[in-house]
Formats: C-alpha cells, structure tokens, sequence
C-alpha cells in the first residue's frame, strides 16, 4: 500500500495556512468542491511541491440501491486525472432513494446515511464496487461512517462487513476512527471488536476528527478539537498495524494555524508510541 | 404552513423488507435485482421517514430515527447558511430552529439554493397564517425576506439603460444555472 504519511483535510478556510503548517505530506479535498479545469491556486501550490491530495467523494451514494451513476464516476476519475491522485475515495453509505425502482419520489438525504449490513446490502454493494473500480484508474478506498440510526436486521458487525466486502472486491478501506468511536457511544459498537474483525493490511489510510458529547449522544462534528478516546481508538489499531496515512479532518470553526500544528503533533505521537511504528 | 402537501404521498412506508416474497421468484434471473429491489424499498421507507415526515419503518427505534432527522435538518441548515447568508443574517437567532422546523417535513428541492428558496416562501407563508408558532417575524423581516424571494424569482423592475439591462441578464442567467 502506497505511503502518504501526516495529511489535513484540504479546505479554503484554511488554504493559506496550510502553505506555513510544517510537515504535512499530503492533503485530501473533498471531490464535489473541486472543479478540474479550476484547481484553487493554494491547492495548485501545493501540487507543484509535490504534496500528495487525495479526492474524497461524498455523494456517490455507492451503498444504494442503484448501480453508481456512470457521470458520477466519471466526474470522481476526472478528479483523479487533474490531481494526479494516488486513489480515491468515498464512503460506504446511501445518500438517496426513491424513484424508479420503488415508484416513489426520489429522495436526497443530503448527508451519508449507514447500509443495512445484511447479505443483499453486500450482494449489491460488492456488485457496485466492481463497477466503480472498472471506471476508475486508480484503487478506491472505503470509509466506514457515522450514523445515529441502526438498522434492525443487521446480519454482520462492522468490522465482518468490511471484512466481507475486502474479500469479494479487493477494495481498499479508510478506516475513520472517530466514526468508530462515533458508533461506540451512540450505538454501542465496541471499536475493538470492529478492529479484530477488519483486515488491517486492507486500509489505506485513517481519518481522525474531533467531536462533542450533547445529552449523551457523540457528535462527530469536524469542528471540535480531537479527544483522548478518538486517539485511544487510533493507537488501538496502529497496534496491529501503522497505517500508510494518517489525515485530520476539520471542516468548521477553524483554530489558529499553531492550534493545528500541535493537533497534528498529538497525533503523531500516537503513531510513534505504538511498537510497530516506523 | 402547510407542511404535509411537499411529503411524497406515494413514499413507501412499509417494514424494511416488504417486497421478500414478491421478489424471490426473479432473484434467478438476473444478479443482483432481487436484493437491489428489496434493498431500494427499504431505504427509500427510512430516508422518507428522515427527510419527509412518513412514518418509521417497522424495528427501528423512533427516537434514533428523531436524532438522524435532527442531525440531517441541521446539515442543511448548515448547507443554506453558506450559501443564501442572508437568511440567517434576515432571520437572526430564528433561522436555524424555523429552517429544522421545515427541513423535517421537506424534502430537499435538488439544489441548496432551489432549497433556500423553498424554505423562505414557506417561512413568508408560515408568517402570514395566524396562530402559527412560526409566524412570528418582524414587519422589517418580512420585508427583507420578501424583497430576498423577489431578488430571485422575479419579475423584476425592468433596468433602465442598455449596460444596467445587460447585466440584469446576466444575474438571471448566473442564477438559473446555479
């Protein structure tokens, strides 16, 4: 698996900074914000200096009932091309239903929304990562999310899913370990469990992010420093395994550029502290 | 505000497998279109029951499926407010709890902005009907608000001048694409 090394999230907000934040290998920008015949300046400098970035799709929907949208694959491989991108990713979700196949309305969720973990869930969803995979030129990695709700019928764990889907597909995995925590919190997930389960040589890379606790539910909100329980759940992993990266994600309520600097240092010691780090 | 005439009256509401038996006698025929029949129907009765008010399908814990709806409304608060600023800067403190309100009950229009539009009708709407407990927008609100839905629906006052005409054309057309 190819190594990236300490990444951030690539946003506008922050675009200027990143050209002063020491030590960052690569970066990942988020798919649909990025038009290819328009790459923003401080993302082309970054490029020119050789920084890794990585598209991060968001509306593929690849968990949904439908077989992916041939343009919505297309516009990911287009990405893919103008950043020169190592792989692609995206997440294991649904992000709309309705319309044909059920004669309703179609529906967007606007946000990304779990997958049954059943075995039609992971007929169809292998089925369309075949798909996408033949369309794509370079591996696609898939994250696990978040989610508030469950699913009643469930027939694997989390970490089974993934494991199942790496099996049928070969697809490579983002492990988001703030979704983990995530779903430890609101859906009493054990993040252990979820770790045994999935084949570690299969990820990619990770994301860390932080979040709040409000009336008991964990809120994965990107916008909030990370917590000592989200990096428990990332040392917990880099003792099977260091991943090949490692990526922040902040979206919202960004802190000073030296507020991220030592975020991204926390981190890196978590990397350093485990036996197996490079 | 007349909430329930935007809810897809023909959304499926059913369990999550509803269509198990209709659906075994073609799963030989071809791959995976039992199972993306099957998997079609239940997600489109638990995102109905997010985005659009249905009811929750059978097995699922209502207060989960109150916290995603929750969660969903307030990601798209979050998505107007970056691109119509003007509505939480005409609304204030009111604009989030009003734009939740409606976002539980409406499904998206396709479109951040189509959505911003929706909702500030709905808003001005709410604000005419009497006892609503969303009614209560100020007279200047009102008027920002309404001068807002006008900006971009129309029919605007024909530009005087042949350069200020132009550029009227251009807005509308920047707006029709975006």
């Amino acid at each position: 698996m190819e190594h990236l090394g300490m990444g951030i999230g690539w946003r506008s907000e922050i675009d200027t900074a990143l050209d002063r934040l020491p030590g960052i290998d690569w970066v990942e920008v988020v798919a649909e914000n990025i038009c290819p015949g328009h790459i923003p300046d401080s993302l082309r400098r970054l490029l020119d200096r050789g920084v890794t970035v990585v598209p991060h799709g968001v509306s593929l929907g690849i968990g949904g009932a439908e077989r992916p949208a041939p343009q919505r694959l297309a516009a990911l491989a287009e990405r893919v091309e103008a950043l020169g991108a190592p792989l692609v990713t995206e997440h294991i979700a649904f992000v709309r239903a309705g319309g044909e196949m059920t004669g309703s309305p179609l529906l967007e969720a606007g946000h990304l929304l779990p997958v049954p973990r059943t075995r039609d869930s992971l007929e169809v969803l292998a089925e369309n990562i075949r798909i996408a995979q033949d369309c794509l030129p370079v591996p696609l990695a898939l994250e696990n999310i978040a989610a508030l709700v469950s699913w009643p019928d469930n027939e694997y764990s989390e970490g089974e899913f993934l494991a199942e889907l790496v099996e049928r597909t070969g697809v490579r995995l983002l492990i988001d370990v703030a979704n983990l925590h995530t779903n430890h919190v609101n859906r009493g997930e054990d993040p252990a469990a979820a770790l045994d389960a999935l084949p570690v040589e299969a990820i990619a890379y990770v994301h860390v992010a932080g979040g709040v606790m409000r009336d008991g539910v964990w809120h994965d909100t990107h916008a909030h420093p990370v917590t000592e329980p989200v990096l428990d759940v990332l040392g917990q992993l880099c003792s099977k395994a260091v991943p090949p990266g490692v990526l922040l994600e902040r979206d919202d309520n960004f802190p000073p550029p030296a507020e991220l600097a030592a975020e991204l240092d926390t981190i890196r010691r978590v990397l350093t502290r485990t036996p197996q780090a490079a | 505000m007349n909430v329930s005439a935007s809810a897809p009256a023909g959304a499926p509401t059913a369990n999550t497998a509803p269509a198990a038996g209709s659906a075994h006698s073609s799963a030989a025929a071809s791959g995976t279109d039992a199972a993306r029949q099957r998997l079609a129907l239940a997600q489109a009765a638990l995102l109905s029951a997010l985005v659009a008010g249905t009811p929750v399908p059978q097995g699922f814990d209502p207060a989960r499926v109150r916290l995603q709806t929750r969660a969903l409304a307030d990601k798209r608060a979050s998505v107007t407010a970056k691109v119509a600023p003007e509505l939480p800067r005409i609304l204030g403190d009111g604009f989030r709890p009003s734009f939740i309100r409606y976002a539980q009950v409406n499904p998206s229009a396709g479109g951040a902005r189509r959505d911003a539009l929706s909702f500030a009708r709905a808003r001005l709407r709410a604000a005419e009907s009497s006892g609503d407990p969303a009614g209560d927008l100020t007279r200047q609100q009102r008027c920002e608000l309404t001068a807002w839905v006008r900006e971009r629906t129309g029919p605007a006052p024909r530009p005087r001048g042949r350069l200020r005409r132009l550029a009227a054309a251009a807005r509308a057309r920047a707006s029709v694409l975006g």
